[in-house]
């Protein structure tokens, strides 16, 4: 029929006489190549030419040097932000993972038995992760306010407990951090949970229940097993977000006490923009884009085979 | 029997552990408004003035009607408005190609934007600033509103992509014959049908675009062009104990913005939001 429709109309169908069914894809990317090419393919490949110099944003063209590499990987404080940033992103995935795959499952358990409120639950935790970066990290520093009327103090207070240094303890400020990036970020993990639950087919539970089996073997033969993808892929998901994570902790703590909570890339930020350093900041740019596509890999290769393409 | 007194402990458990995660998540944002309710004495009284004696919206007024905030408001309406609109400019035609052609490599070109996600805004700033001042796009909001555009195009590509393969191909297919060009089809039947996903993609990137505080924070420097999370940041830093009711004001005026827009259309979001993480 299309072929009828070439053989009338000629001119708009392709002057090079090819079918109308084969354009060619290009002028319709061309808005994205452009945009893309131009403010994130350009400058990524800059952050790598500017890795190998020794520019600061104080001016001048800099010069060429393979030394910014070995100085900036040999920085004696690097071991400590590297460690710092490894356990707020682990506690902040395993956290938001476990929390959000624990209320997804009460969730839909809540949702059979007909129970009260969580539409209430789910929506609630979604406006937590509505809420910007910066009003997160200003709302949290007002609960951590460790002044004997804040807002987790007073309440420790209520129940005669002591008060806790939230945020000046260089031992606890990193666990308060973590806690407000769950907080923020725990929404995500439970309606992506909460999906993959409904997905499961639920011939899988009939079947189970025919063979006897308890609900501490359904979750753990039926439900955990099915859900490992979406678990991987959620994983991965949060876990570049959280490396990302920079306006929450800058607003929150700003990386104090000392350097107790300045992960890598509020580190990358001081130095590019308080000490003028872009080519170390180019250098730690590139290590944060290894962290995240190393980690990308790893879970992709505990992806079942046939949802890896 | 037993099994129903195992469903009714179930229920407990369930009903506890709801409870208790509806107050983790509730509380900061009660706190929140606790806070900006009180006058300056209550601030001092804690939990125990959860709800104010004598609440109060000298606060609002305050921040209201001091110097900036209003501007501060505007401007990231604007920048996030405009960035939002011209996502859609630059993805939708992308989308299209994505959802109706066939081309060699395609799957790889999809992933390769997907892959931009990846890369923290920060690295991109880095080289960023340093070309916008110098070409002069420091403290303009030209600048910054083509860096929001392209930290959007990934997301809203895939999305509208997602939500054209929903539309049958045969109406594409009766248009061409009837003589329509492929721009024509795209412009006048594809893009009309894909309302609810334009504006869900909308919603989402005006949300982000609010939210932006690091594009911003190191593009702006002008106080009269920047938005409301840097502003936000800056007016932090000059509040000290005895404000901090009126900071709670402020924080929650430039909260409620995005909280409203994503509850108006929270079912598109959340469809939008889990069709790609399940899918793989």
């Amino acid at each position: 029929m299309s072929a009828s429709a070439a053989r009338r109309k000629p001119s708009i169908l392709g002057a090079s006489g090819r079918q109308n069914r084969l354009p060619s894809p290009y002028p319709w990317l061309m808005p994205v190549i452009l945009v893309m090419g131009l403010f994130y393919l350009y400058p990524v490949i800059d952050v790598f030419r500017y890795a190998f110099t020794d520019l600061t944003l104080l001016g001048g063209e800099g010069h060429y040097t393979l030394s910014t590499f070995g100085n900036v990987l040999r920085r004696p404080e690097l071991a400590q932000i590297l460690w710092v940033t490894f356990v707020f992103t682990a506690g902040s995935v395993i956290g938001q993972q476990v929390i959000g795959l624990a209320i997804a499952l009460v969730v839909v358990r809540a949702e059979k038995r007909r129970l009260f409120g969580t539409t209430i639950l789910r929506t609630t935790a979604l406006v937590a992760w509505v809420v910007p970066g910066i009003a997160g990290g200003i709302i949290w520093k007002m609960l951590f306010n460790e002044a004997p009327f804040g807002g987790l103090n007073s309440l420790l207070r209520l129940m005669g407990m002591a008060p806790v240094q939230w945020l000046s303890d260089p031992d606890i400020a990193m666990w308060s951090v973590v806690l407000s990036n769950i907080w923020r970020g725990t929404a995500f993990s439970m309606v992506v949970m909460y999906a993959a639950l409904k997905a499961i087919d639920p011939t899988l539970y009939e079947a189970a229940e025919m063979d006897g089996a308890t609900a501490r073997q359904k979750l753990a033969f039926v439900t955990l097993p099915q859900l490992r993808p979406a678990i991987l892929v959620n994983m991965i998901l949060i876990t570049i977000q959280t490396l990302n994570t920079f306006d929450a902790i800058i607003a929150l703590s700003g990386g104090g006490p000392g350097r107790a909570t300045e992960v890598l890339s509020l580190y990358t930020f001081n130095v590019v923009f308080r000490n003028y350093d872009l080519a170390a900041g180019s250098v730690l740019s590139i290590l944060m884009l290894a962290i995240s596509l190393g980690l990308a890999l790893v879970y992709a290769a505990f992806l079942p085979k046939e949802d890896r393409s | 029997m037993k099994r129903r007194r195992r469903d009714r402990l179930g229920d407990i458990l369930s009903y506890a552990f709801m409870a208790l995660m509806f107050v983790f998540f509730s509380w900061p944002l009660i706190w929140l408004l606790s806070m900006a309710l009180r006058t300056r004495k209550e601030v001092f009284l804690g939990v125990a003035r959860l709800i104010p004696k004598s609440p109060t919206l000298d606060n609002f007024v305050a921040v209201l009607t001091s110097s900036q905030f209003l501007v501060y408001l505007v401007n990231a309406l604007k920048l996030s408005c405009l960035s939002a609109v011209g996502c859609l400019i630059v993805a939708a035609p992308a989308a299209y190609a994505f959802s109706r052609f066939d081309f060699k490599g395609k799957g790889l070109w999809m992933l390769g934007i997907l892959a931009f996600q990846m890369i923290s805004p920060l690295v991109i700033m880095v080289p960023l600033y340093r070309y916008m001042s110098r070409l002069g796009l420091i403290d303009g909001h030209f600048g910054t509103t083509m860096v929001y555009i392209a930290l959007g195009v990934p997301v809203v590509t895939w999305l509208l992509k997602g939500y054209m393969d929903g539309i049958p191909r045969s109406l594409d297919e009766a248009a061409l014959i009837d003589g329509c060009s492929r721009l024509s089809v795209f412009v006048r039947i594809i893009l009309p049908l894909s309302t609810p996903g334009v504006a869900s993609a909308f919603i989402i990137t005006v949300i982000a675009g609010w939210s932006q505080f690091l594009v911003p924070f190191l593009l702006i420097t002008k106080d009269s062009l920047v938005p409301i999370g840097v502003g936000i940041f800056q007016y932090a830093g000059t509040q000290n104990a005895s404000t901090i009711q009126i900071l709670a004001a402020a924080c929650l005026i430039s909260v409620v913005p995005a909280i409203v827009a994503f509850l108006a259309l929270q079912r598109l979001i959340l469809s939008a939001m889990t069709a790609g993480a399940v899918k793989g």
